[in-house]
């Protein structure tokens, strides 16, 4: 079969240097700096500290509220400007997108806090899924939205799954960026860190004392074919991904990861390290970003690197658009045959075996490695090339098959164990653990930092790979939450508030970011493969089990995990369907698994995840294999329908039904394992136990269910729908 | 001195919620970070906030915190010799 090439084909961005494509490279050429003191918000205490700051025209009117009424965060204004710009002269919607945020909505919802609005509308943007679902609406795309959450490799981590979309044929065009809007969150955070620098960003410089945090969004349209389209202005060759393993915040010292990355992408893109031109760095201007960086540069090049630089001594650090905007202004290198030079950097530093590209300069370029590094040791490296080379068609497969070796979860009865004989007793599972027990199995010392939501993680995935029996892996780690860390992001902020602003605390802050519970798992198992975080709302678990068929190669190991806490003051004004029904619920499940295409024994497939459309169920029924593979294959249906949602999901169901005839008996799994966000993990977990025992208990008083050596089929339903295979 | 260091002892075991450690295993003179408290880089700039909260004591760059880290001692003499609140 042959390949496809993935193009460049549209471009959009707001960052510090201005408002589009165009005034950014402008200002890049003209070495303007965009850092200057914060005045987005006030600062309570000292003088403000230098910040990347999007001038206040771009992002749109500011009190402007959606047909809603309900006041758009900033980074959906952003992200909203690149997409129009990147979409400009489309002549159709994207056929998916994929977005890298770290904050989503939370400058707007740190306002609503600290004013303890209690009205759960008015956080509806708070997710970072929210912007890709926005965004879809905005630019009528129906099919899958996907969320990366990495940190600060998020911006280049959405490419590798946009590439795989595009080479299985599973998207012809995607809408792929990053986006990240100041808020207190990230300018107290980093500050409380020690890693800013209070004269802005000097990345590579002997005298750095840190970074600069910023605000942007980056927005990149890909298209694939086997022929170059005429509006090409790049090709991007592959991507890769991988994690330190190392520490939750600093990078390993010897840039272990970063090098693993940068060679996963070259060979990614069928390129040779001398093949690359430029290197787009991610030098942040920490001392220990830029001495590992320098370290794994080193490594790569042993007779010296090509030009590189970095530009955030002009941009700021702006977190999950970072990537998106660095890989903006390498396609615009290629076009124009420039490079960058490293504003900021005036003098060597002897600790370090790099010297970046001080001055900007014309010539060439025809291959660019860009890099981005982020918290939990996330790596993610692109390469972008020429469109007018002989570029790289490459397949990969539409729904890989995993073998399931191992399962673990937790509901309000307990682990796995308690939970069935609960189910088996007839009882409901929904409820709340006691921290103590979800971590009953960890060493109290390993777990003295972590709050709930990465205590649920840990004690998962040591638990599922337990149950395999596995001395080593996972090689790979995918994990599902729509929230992310609810007690460490809502502590921090109070801690914030009741001090007047003066004091926060760091570990609270390292402890927020969303792929921070992946990130430990990674340091327990040393699992130095791509680690995923994704957080599509209650989609985030689907999702981590589609990018888990993205970046988990042939007979690698990997675990998928999807988890939620449910917190006292957050989850009812954040989660629609908590709200709604006032049930107090959380858990998660974890899976590990090794992708195996021969695979026999237990195992699972996710053929299909897109948008809540009639057409899509139309197009998911055909995907299943039709009616008669349904019905031969599967005895009963898992349904995942969130209160938020109920009637569509009720009519999504039905159209199911009427279109795949199917016969069986459908269990609706969130009147028994309770409303929370990632629940389809749980879900997954024990429809996987069910098909190897052959049976499913009578659950609630009802019937017991003989699945004649069938399998289970999960649906989850509502604004997006999504199948997942489990067959013995 | 001593006052201050049985102080300091008690609130690094609450701040870093030291479970498995009580205040008789922090030596005065022995390392406190990195060695077999577990303290690491992280509990260090918990500390920082604790120490400015408490104190009225700033320690800014990560070299100062170094040596001011060094042991419980160094940190007790550091915070008499720059706190407002306490006397010299």
């Amino acid at each position: 079969m042959k390949g496809v090439r993935v193009f460049i084909t549209g471009m959009g961005m707001v960052s510090p240097l201005g408002n589009g494509v165009s005034e950014t490279m402008k200002s890049l050429v003209s070495r303007k700096k965009g850092i200057r003191p914060l005045s987005l918000f006030p600062v309570l205490h000292g003088a403000p500290l230098p910040v990347g700051e999007v001038p206040d025209r771009t992002g749109g009117d500011v009190a402007a509220s959606e047909e809603s009424g309900i006041i758009l965060p900033r980074s959906h204004r952003l992200a909203l400007a690149a997409a129009n710009e990147a979409l400009e002269g489309s002549p159709s919607p994207p056929d998916a997108i994929i977005i890298g945020s770290t904050t989503g909505g939370m400058l707007r919802t740190e306002e609503l806090l600290k004013e303890k609005n209690s009205d759960p509308r008015s956080y509806s943007y708070h997710a970072t899924g929210s912007i890709g679902e926005y965004l879809a609406q905005k630019t009528g795309c129906s099919g899958p939205v996907i969320t990366v959450s990495t940190a600060c490799s998020s911006g280049t981590a959405v490419l590798k799954l946009a590439l795989d979309l595009i080479r299985s044929g599973r998207a012809r065009s995607v809408l792929a960026g990053g986006v990240d809007s100041l808020c207190k969150l990230t300018y107290h955070g980093f500050n409380s860190l020690q890693l800013i620098d209070p004269e802005g960003a000097r990345p590579f410089d002997k005298d750095r004392r840190g970074m600069s945090v910023a605000e942007a969004a980056g927005m990149l349209l890909l298209q694939g074919g086997e022929t170059v389209p005429v509006s090409a202005v790049a090709e991007l060759l592959g991507a890769g991904l991988s994690c330190d393993a190392h520490h939750p915040a600093a990078p390993h010292p010897e840039g272990d990861g970063a090098f693993r990355a940068m060679m996963a992408a070259l060979n990614d893109a069928g390129l040779s390290a001398q093949d690359i031109d430029y290197i787009s760095l991610h030098g942040t201007g920490t001392r220990e970003n830029d001495s590992s960086e320098a370290k794994a540069v080193a490594c790569l090049y042993l007779d010296g690197p090509p030009l590189l630089s970095s530009i955030k001594g002009a941009t700021g650090h702006s977190l999950a658009a970072a990537g998106a905007i660095e890989a903006i202004v390498s396609c615009l290198c290629i076009r124009d045959g420039f490079v960058p030079g490293n504003i900021g950097f005036a003098n060597h530093d002897p600790e370090l075996s790099l010297v970046p590209t001080v001055q900007s300069r014309n010539t060439t370029v025809k291959s660019v490695l860009s890099n981005s590094f982020g918290f939990g040791g996330n790596n993610a490296v692109a390469v972008l090339s020429s469109a007018s080379g002989e570029g790289n068609p490459s397949r990969s497969d539409v729904a890989p098959v995993f073998s399931v070796k191992g399962l673990s979860c937790f509901t309000g009865a307990g682990g796995i164990e308690k939970t069935l004989s609960a189910l088996a007793s007839g009882a409901s599972v929904a409820g709340i653990l006691p921290l103590d027990e979800i971590s009953e199995k960890l060493p109290q010392r390993s777990v003295r930092r972590l709050k709930r939501l990465p205590r649920l993680a840990l004690s998962l995935a040591v638990a599922a790979r337990e149950s395999a029996a596995c001395e080593t892996g996972p090689d790979c780690i995918s994990f599902g939450t729509a929230w992310g860390a609810l007690s460490e992001t809502y502590d921090f902020l109070m801690k914030l508030y009741e001090t007047d602003e003066e004091f926060t605390s760091p570990t609270d802050f390292v402890g927020s970011v969303h792929n921070a519970p992946a990130g430990q798992v990674a340091i327990w198992f040393k699992s130095t493969g791509p680690n995923m975080t994704v957080t599509g709302g209650d989609y985030s678990f689907e999702q981590a089990l589609v990018t888990a068929g993205m970046t988990c190669r042939d007979n690698e190991s990997l675990l998928a995990i999807g988890a939620d806490e449910y917190h006292q003051a957050l989850s009812g004004l954040f989660d629609r369907s908590v709200c709604m029904t006032g049930v107090m619920s959380d858990g998660g499940g974890a899976l590990f698994l090794q992708r195996d295409n021969a695979g026999s024994g237990l195992r699972l497939r996710v053929p299909f995840y897109s948008g809540g459309t009639e057409e899509n169920m139309e197009r998911m029924v055909s995907a299943l294999g039709g009616s008669g593979r349904i019905n031969s294959d599967f005895a009963l249906v898992f349904a995942g329908m969130p209160a938020a949602c109920g009637r569509r999901a009720k009519e999504q169901l039905e159209n199911f039904i009427s279109a795949s005839g199917f016969t069986g008996p459908v269990l609706d799994y969130r009147s028994f394992l309770g409303e929370y966000a990632t629940v389809s993990a749980s879900a997954t977990v024990l429809a996987c136990n069910f098909v190897k025992t052959g049976t499913v208990p009578g659950i609630k008083g009802g019937p017991e269910h003989d699945l004649r050596g069938k399998g289970i089929l999960l649906l989850s339903l509502g604004k997006f729908i999504s199948a997942v295979e489990i067959l013995g | 001195m001593e006052e201050l260091l049985q102080e300091l002892r008690t609130r690094i075991i609450e701040t870093l919620d030291l479970v498995d450690v009580t205040e008789s295993d922090i030596d005065p003179d022995h390392h406190l970070v990195g060695g077999d408290l577990g303290i690491d880089s992280i509990d260090v700039l918990e500390l920082v906030v604790m120490i400015e909260k408490e104190y009225g004591v700033h320690i800014e760059s990560r070299e100062i915190g170094e040596k001011v880290f060094a042991s419980l001692r160094a940190l007790a003499s550091y915070i008499l010799e720059n706190s407002p609140r306490l006397k010299k």
